[in-house]
């Protein structure tokens, strides 16, 4: 029974989403903004990257916008 | 050079083709028609014909960094050095390299006493001492630690676009290999991205003198009868992002990720106390005759072998009358019993002749590890897993900065961060034994962060 409810809500949530999208969004000449170097998600790779690395080696979390890091036996 | 002028001529007229298809009173050549099913099948069609009027370039992104913590732990100097190469038909190799020098002293793990304490250095060659009533701190942590990577994108027809990537490392105890691949593709005229990622990575420790036995005790020097050989773990990492653009300002992306590490995932340099069930005192020891050791007893640590971790993230990047807002949120779980939560925003504004400021504040806030002890009592029997790490104790940490950055006349971006760096928690109550009321138990953490940033492209 709660899976049903489950499967319910997933659907009406994927479906609600994806249509949600279709109605989001611009035309392809509305771009200029959103072209812009600091309007990328990660702006800047590498400082991104330092941070990461300070932070998986200070902290029990890592990763969420990438992969989790790693590759260091700092922690 | 032969490769990109054929991939320039298949994007021209892959850009001829979608003209024709748009246009639909247009009728297609056969020549036309044959390249663009030639096109797809290969499945090299620019998403961008742009790029194919462009010039292969190299663009540089360098970065030296220091990080410094109080009381002379651990200093970091680090050079990084990424470097991009776009090709025409919007394919790009992205090469990174990472030299890291580090110094300074670390916890050891063990509790402060009103006494100073003794310890075997990790080489097993020579002791040192931690005064009385300071966190023990072992000062012999030197490291360089050399990191490579290598990345390649580039589209897979007209909405896919594929990416494959490596890395390496090395430290003085510790290799990591590691391999990636990524898909994504455009929905909703390219409103919608959604991506799928994996990453495994193959890790080997190496200890100085072999790897502690899980909980064995520290030992008088020249005595390895408690040391392993080398260890390793594996990492598998997989990601699911949603990107959506929602109007001409705003663009949000989420994604849930989940790591699973399996192998060695101790730290081989730390240990525990044991202490007195009553006075929460660690327990005295007495060398052998004739040779040097602790001064009182300490346990290695011992963390389970796997360790599943589960986050979702979300990000939104704003853009308001020429200023950028970068607003990130970060939940994770995993079953270790860390839950912790990540709030993330930095705000970009413009300054005259292409200069800009960048506030930078971020707060964290994790809870312990199940097998977090500040110490271990000598009245109950030894747990199966158990670490003093005070990064897996509760503890919430705040970063607040800012960044200044501008533009040479040639047309170089250079900037300058300055970010300062805390942590501070505490040991759960119920964990605290005697006088261990009235100690630090928890060593907290104050850190400077700077780095100098240059960018660059040469070949336009």
């Amino acid at each position: 029974m709660s899976i049903t409810i489950i499967r319910f809500v997933f659907s009406v949530f994927v479906l609600g989403f994806l249509s949600a999208c279709s109605t989001l969004g611009v035309e392809p000449w509305e771009r200029d903004v959103l072209a812009k170097d600091e309007m990328q998600l990660v702006s800047d790779p590498l400082e991104a990257n330092i941070d990461d690395h300070i932070y998986f080696s200070k902290e029990a979390s890592s990763g969420g916008r990438g992969f989790g890091g790693g590759g260091c036996g700092c922690n | 050079m032969a490769v990109d002028s054929a991939a320039a001529d298949v994007v021209a007229t892959r850009s001829g083709r979608e003209f024709n298809s748009v246009t639909k009173s247009n009728k297609k050549s056969v020549a036309t028609s044959l390249a663009a099913a030639t096109c797809a099948l290969l499945g090299t069609a620019g998403t961008n014909p742009v790029h194919a009027q462009e010039e292969p370039r190299w663009e540089f992104d360098t970065s030296l960094l220091y990080y410094g913590e109080n009381d002379d732990r651990v200093q970091d100097i680090s050079l990084n050095i990424l470097a991009r190469r776009s090709f025409v038909d919007d394919r790009l190799l992205t090469l990174g390299l990472t030299v890291d020098s580090l110094t300074g002293a670390t916890p050891v793990g063990a509790a402060p006493m009103g006494v100073a304490q003794t310890f075997t250095r990790p080489s097993g060659n020579s002791v040192f001492s931690a005064p009385a009533n300071i966190t023990p701190l072992d000062d012999t942590f030197w490291d360089t630690r050399y990191a490579v990577s290598a990345g390649w994108q580039q589209p897979l027809g007209r909405l896919f676009r594929g990416s494959a990537g490596v890395s390496f490392s090395n430290e003085y105890d510790y290799t990591h290999i590691g391999a990636n691949l990524g898909l994504t593709r455009d929905f909703n005229q390219r409103n919608t991205t959604v991506s799928l990622g994996v990453a495994f990575a193959q890790d080997d420790i190496d200890p100085i003198s072999g790897s502690p036995t899980p909980l064995s005790p520290m030992l008088d020097l020249g005595d390895v009868s408690n040391r392993r050989g080398t260890e390793s773990k594996d990492v598998v990492d997989v990601l699911f992002g949603v990107t959506q653009v929602i109007n001409q300002n705003l663009l949000v992306q989420l994604n849930y990720s989940f790591s699973d590490a399996s192998g060695y995932l101790n730290d081989p340099y730390r240990v525990l106390s044991l202490v007195d069930p009553i006075s929460g005192d660690t327990l005295a020891r007495t060398p052998a005759p004739g040779t040097e050791g602790p001064s009182h007893e300490f346990r290695f640590e011992s963390r389970p072998d796997s360790r599943a971790k589960h986050s979702l993230f979300g990000q939104a990047k704003y853009f308001m009358h020429g200023k950028v807002l970068d607003l990130s949120y970060r939940y994770m779980t995993d079953d270790w019993d860390v839950d912790s939560h990540t709030i993330d925003a930095k705000l970009k504004f413009p300054l005259a002749n292409d200069r800009y400021l960048e506030p930078h504040i971020r707060y964290y806030t994790q809870t312990e590890a199940d097998f977090y002890r500040a110490s271990l009592s000598a009245g109950e029997p030894l747990p199966l897993y158990a670490s003093p790490d005070y990064r897996l104790g509760d503890f919430d940490a705040l970063t607040a900065g800012i960044k200044y950055g501008w533009r040479t006349d040639s047309g170089h971006d250079l900037s300058m961060r300055l970010e300062y760096y805390m942590q501070d928690g505490e040991v759960p109550g119920n964990q605290l034994i005697g006088n261990q009321l009235q100690r630090d138990m928890y060593p907290g953490l104050d850190a400077i962060i700077f780095n100098f940033s240059y960018r660059f492209g040469i070949g336009r």
